[in-house]
């Protein structure tokens, strides 16, 4: 494997990955509706969600998935695609006008550095966690 | 497809898919992903998004399940075997691995794969799903 700039650093317990700020809108939930072929209207369709019991739209649970994904690409460059493992729970949920923040923090180093486990989560401008769980990354991919 | 009259252990119909250049950049776009651009310029390749692979994935197996709406996400597990290239074609299996029923709801759990042309899986997973009763 090529490394690429992170996956040469020395990863060590309790050390934070790269962080990462998304302001979602409804512009952006209508743009991964139509990238991902997802047109729940719980997600797109102001008027069918307002009657739900979320009172509104709300974001794909993928979206988030895909803000976890783009932070565990740029710290671990190949080795997440080649050999990442991502284990979540959807505890909340994402709406127009949150903004959102995705981090992770180094829970586990072996097989002398090659085998990392961290922390992953999602949360809102209030704190809330949205999404939680756990990465595996393989770094001699 | 009756949803709730699926026993543990149905296989669903594989469906095809490709992520094709502008599908991928539509993605990127929409995701707003600036590091896999990088790596890619890195290592000189064009990889689709892991994630967008898993997306198409599961969008095959919802609509394949019919899915009502009200139908929540709890949880979901992914294992990437390998870097997709652009443009590969790759179909996704999966099969409902649990059903149980609780408080008004139908609990279940799906398991996928998606495998490229000589039928190597470049992606695993588990997806988890409430649905009202």
């Amino acid at each position: 494997m090529r490394p690429t700039k992170r996956t040469s650093e020395t990863w060590t317990v309790g050390r934070e990955l790269p962080s990462l700020s998304k302001a979602l809108t409804q512009d952006k939930i209508d743009a991964y509706a139509r990238a991902s072929g997802d047109f729940n209207p719980i997600h797109i369709d102001p008027a069918f969600a307002a009657a739900t019991p979320f009172g509104g739209t709300i974001a794909h649970g993928m979206l988030l998935l895909a803000y976890l994904s783009e932070m565990l690409t740029d710290a671990f460059g190949r080795a997440w695609l080649a050999g990442g493992r991502l284990k979540v729970r959807f505890k909340g949920v994402a709406r127009p006008g949150d903004t959102l923040t995705v981090r992770g923090r180094v829970e586990r180093v072996q097989d002398d550095g090659r085998r990392l486990f961290a922390a992953v989560e999602c949360l809102n401008q209030a704190g809330e966690v949205l999404v939680v769980g756990d990465a595996e990354v393989r770094l001699d991919g | 497809m009756d949803i709730a009259a699926l026993e543990k252990g149905h296989r669903f119909p594989p469906v095809p898919f490709v992520l094709d250049e502008a599908a991928v950049q539509r993605y990127l776009e929409a995701v707003e992903d600036t590091a896999l651009p990088a790596l890619c310029r890195d290592e000189g390749q064009a990889w689709t998004p892991p994630m967008a692979l898993a997306a198409l994935a599961l969008r095959g197996l919802m609509e394949a399940m019919g899915l009502p709406a009200g139908a929540v996400h709890t949880s979901q597990e992914f294992e990437f075997r390998r870097p997709v290239a652009v443009g590969e074609r790759l179909a996704s299996r999966a099969w409902l691995a649990h059903r149980s029923q609780r408080s008004g709801w139908l609990a279940l759990a799906v398991e996928m794969e998606a495998t490229d042309e000589v039928g190597q899986a470049v992606l695993a997973g588990r997806a988890g799903v409430l649905i009202p009763q």
